[in-house]
């Protein structure tokens, strides 16, 4: 399978700070990836090193089989809708589209025309005055009309209301599958991903905690509920992500690649935002403790 | 991109080329008037009988200094002002809200958007600071011809080719430190700074030098001190003279000394015949003083770019601006790559 985006031991540092540190991953052609995190976590800057917004300081990436933003025509093949959505407030949204035309050869007013459907009426109004979801739709127009190959969007839902989110994941999935696209979206909420995605990345800290298909994650992690001080029973290779104990129980939150015997209560599936939060907790637990 | 550039700068083109227009009318309707009162009142003088036209000269420049000098002020500081209003936020604005991370990602490269924004920018300020620099030029050729010196700093850096120069390296010096620090303010702080102390530089410390000076002597006589040279006796002393300037030529040295015909220094026991015995002390009596002194054949040398050399004076910095600018161009195509997005 071939990938859209491969990186090893990447990292980017601003002055003494690690914003991330040795990312390794590789994300297939045509997935849905999910990027979650806390704030601050480094996905915005993860999300810029793919778009050739930033250079690594450590480590390599390459996106389409090239190094990000090397050239005019792989640019073409890379769409992004930043942190905040950023637009020229002093430009109309029939100007945002006349910039769109004149700067993408591979333009295609038909695609753009579709997504901006909602902003008809609102051609000659300055982006300055648009709602945040207003100005969602025009971001999703601006690049849905590149017809990107891969399609980036940083926390593209964040300022908008539980409705728009939902009408705005619904428009960009129809236009991946139009364009059968690969895509990285970030949140830091995964309620808003786990819809869409089928591929999740956990980041905390600059560090990816955790990496792969939503169906492998979900079949691979289980809730253990045994008596306190119990650690035995477990098939070999069990990684145990975080344990909560209390006088009677320990509560085990553990990743196997093996079936684990028994049934509920005491043996539980998880749900992916259970799966993730484990991972974010494991992870402040490991910097508190240094 | 040339018709994105366009459109962000439209606003403040306009704005711009509205005050400007103001100043081109007004240097129209100079270059008119100081030719009509240059003809009447010099060219007229010249021909008509009993005109002293010393004080027709006098009369002439000292009417139009001041709105000859207004709009020289303009043009010098003009570099400074495009430098910190357009070339500074050209970069700045976008890192300041973010829209760099939208234009990044059309399908242009940044060393492209950069080109066509810094050529576009560059290119309207040539336009501006050249019309308004021939249209100067024209307007004060009159009185540069009467009584003006074209090597004076305010002269030579708001005529003929060298504000281009001034203009090219103060837009491109704008548009790299916006790039270094990313923050409007301080880039503009900072390229005011440096504009200003080149301008102050250029002509103290580097325009006398670019060519090597020559030694000029002249003749000590009635006419030196209506060429600002005032003579100075000191008792113990050689005589000597200050603040003179060589018609048309950029004169370097400020005080010299007095000599005679074989080239020694005069002292005030060589010229004690034209000193009264009580002192000097009325304004009748020192110039009966000078005009005795005058008739002793005496000269004094001066280190000087003579007035021929203006033209290649205005090439050599236009060319070593132009040489700046484009230096620092290429830093900035350089840097650009390596913005943090």
């Amino acid at each position: 399978m071939n990938h859209a985006v491969k990186a090893v031991g990447l990292g980017l540092r601003y002055g003494q700070r690690d914003a991330l540190t040795d990312c390794t991953l590789e994300i297939p052609e045509g997935s849905v990836v999910g990027l979650v995190g806390p704030n601050s976590a480094g996905k915005s800057t993860l999300l810029s090193l793919i778009c050739g917004l930033l250079e690594p300081s450590t480590g390599t990436i390459s996106v389409l089989g090239a190094r990000p933003g090397v050239s005019a025509a792989h640019l073409a093949r890379v769409g992004f809708v930043a942190q905040n959505i950023p637009l020229y407030d002093n430009l109309t949204v029939a100007e945002h589209l006349r910039l769109g035309a004149k700067l993408n050869p591979r333009w295609d007013q038909r695609l753009a025309d579709e997504h901006l459907q909602p902003l008809r009426g609102d051609l000659k109004r300055k982006a300055g005055q648009l709602s945040g979801g207003q100005r969602a739709q025009l971001a999703l127009a601006l690049v849905a009309a590149k017809r990107p190959e891969l399609l980036v969007l940083d926390e593209p839902v964040a300022a908008l209301d539980p409705l728009a989110r939902r009408q705005f994941l619904r428009r960009l999935m129809e236009l991946v599958a139009d364009l059968q696209a690969t895509v990285v979206l970030s949140s830091h909420l995964i309620s808003d991903l786990e819809r869409v995605c089928d591929q999740l990345i956990v980041l905390t800290r600059g560090r990816v905690q955790l990496a792969g298909p939503v169906e492998d994650i979900l079949t691979t992690h289980y809730r253990l509920l045994r008596p306190s001080g119990d650690p035995d029973g477990l098939p070999d290779g069990t990684e145990i992500i975080q344990a909560l104990h209390t006088d009677r129980q320990s509560t085990l939150t553990v990743r196997s690649t093996l079936p684990i015997p028994g049934a509920a209560p005491h043996v539980q599936r998880l749900d992916l935002e259970e799966v993730a939060l484990a991972y974010m907790g494991r992870a402040q637990g490991a910097d508190e403790q240094d | 991109m040339i018709w994105l550039t366009w459109r962000q700068f439209r606003g403040q083109f306009l704005a711009t080329v509205g005050l400007l227009a103001v100043l081109v009318a007004y240097l129209l309707y100079l270059g008119v008037t100081i030719r009509d009162a240059y003809d009447s009142d010099i060219v007229g003088c010249v021909a008509a009988r009993g005109c002293l036209i010393d004080d027709a000269t006098a009369s002439f420049i000292r009417d139009y200094r001041g709105p000859v000098t207004i709009p020289s002020i303009v043009l010098m500081i003009l570099p400074a002002l495009i430098g910190v209003f357009w070339g500074a936020p050209l970069i700045t604005r976008e890192l300041e809200t973010n829209t760099h991370r939208l234009v990044w990602n059309q399908s242009v490269t940044r060393t492209y958007w950069l080109a066509i924004k810094l050529g576009f920018i560059g290119l309207v300020s040539l336009v501006l600071t050249g019309t308004l620099s021939v249209l100067l030029t024209w307007a004060a050729s009159r009185y540069d011809l009467v009584g003006g010196n074209r090597f004076d700093q305010m002269s030579f850096a708001s005529r003929n080719i060298a504000p281009l120069g001034y203009i090219v390296f103060a837009v491109v010096l704008g548009t790299l430190l916006g790039m270094v620090t990313r923050r409007t303010v301080p880039a503009m702080a900072v390229t005011l700074l440096i504009i200003g102390v080149v301008q102050v530089l250029a002509p103290t410390l580097v325009r006398p030098y670019l060519r090597a000076p020559v030694t000029v002597s002249v003749a000590y006589n009635a006419e030196t001190r209506a060429r600002g040279g005032s003579l100075d006796i000191p008792s113990s002393n050689p005589l000597s003279i200050t603040g003179y300037s060589i018609p048309g030529a950029l004169t370097l040295t400020d005080r010299t000394s007095l000599r005679n015909a074989g080239g020694t220094e005069v002292r005030a026991t060589d010229v004690k015949d034209c000193l009264a015995d009580e002192g000097v002390t009325s304004t009748d009596g020192w110039q009966q003083v000078e005009r005795c002194i005058a008739a002793k054949n005496l000269h004094f040398d001066l280190e000087a770019q003579p007035a021929n050399r203006y033209w290649s004076f205005q090439w050599i910095e236009f060319g070593a601006f132009v040489g700046l600018g484009l230096l620092l161009s290429g830093l900035a195509f350089w840097r650009i790559r390596h913005v943090r997005g």
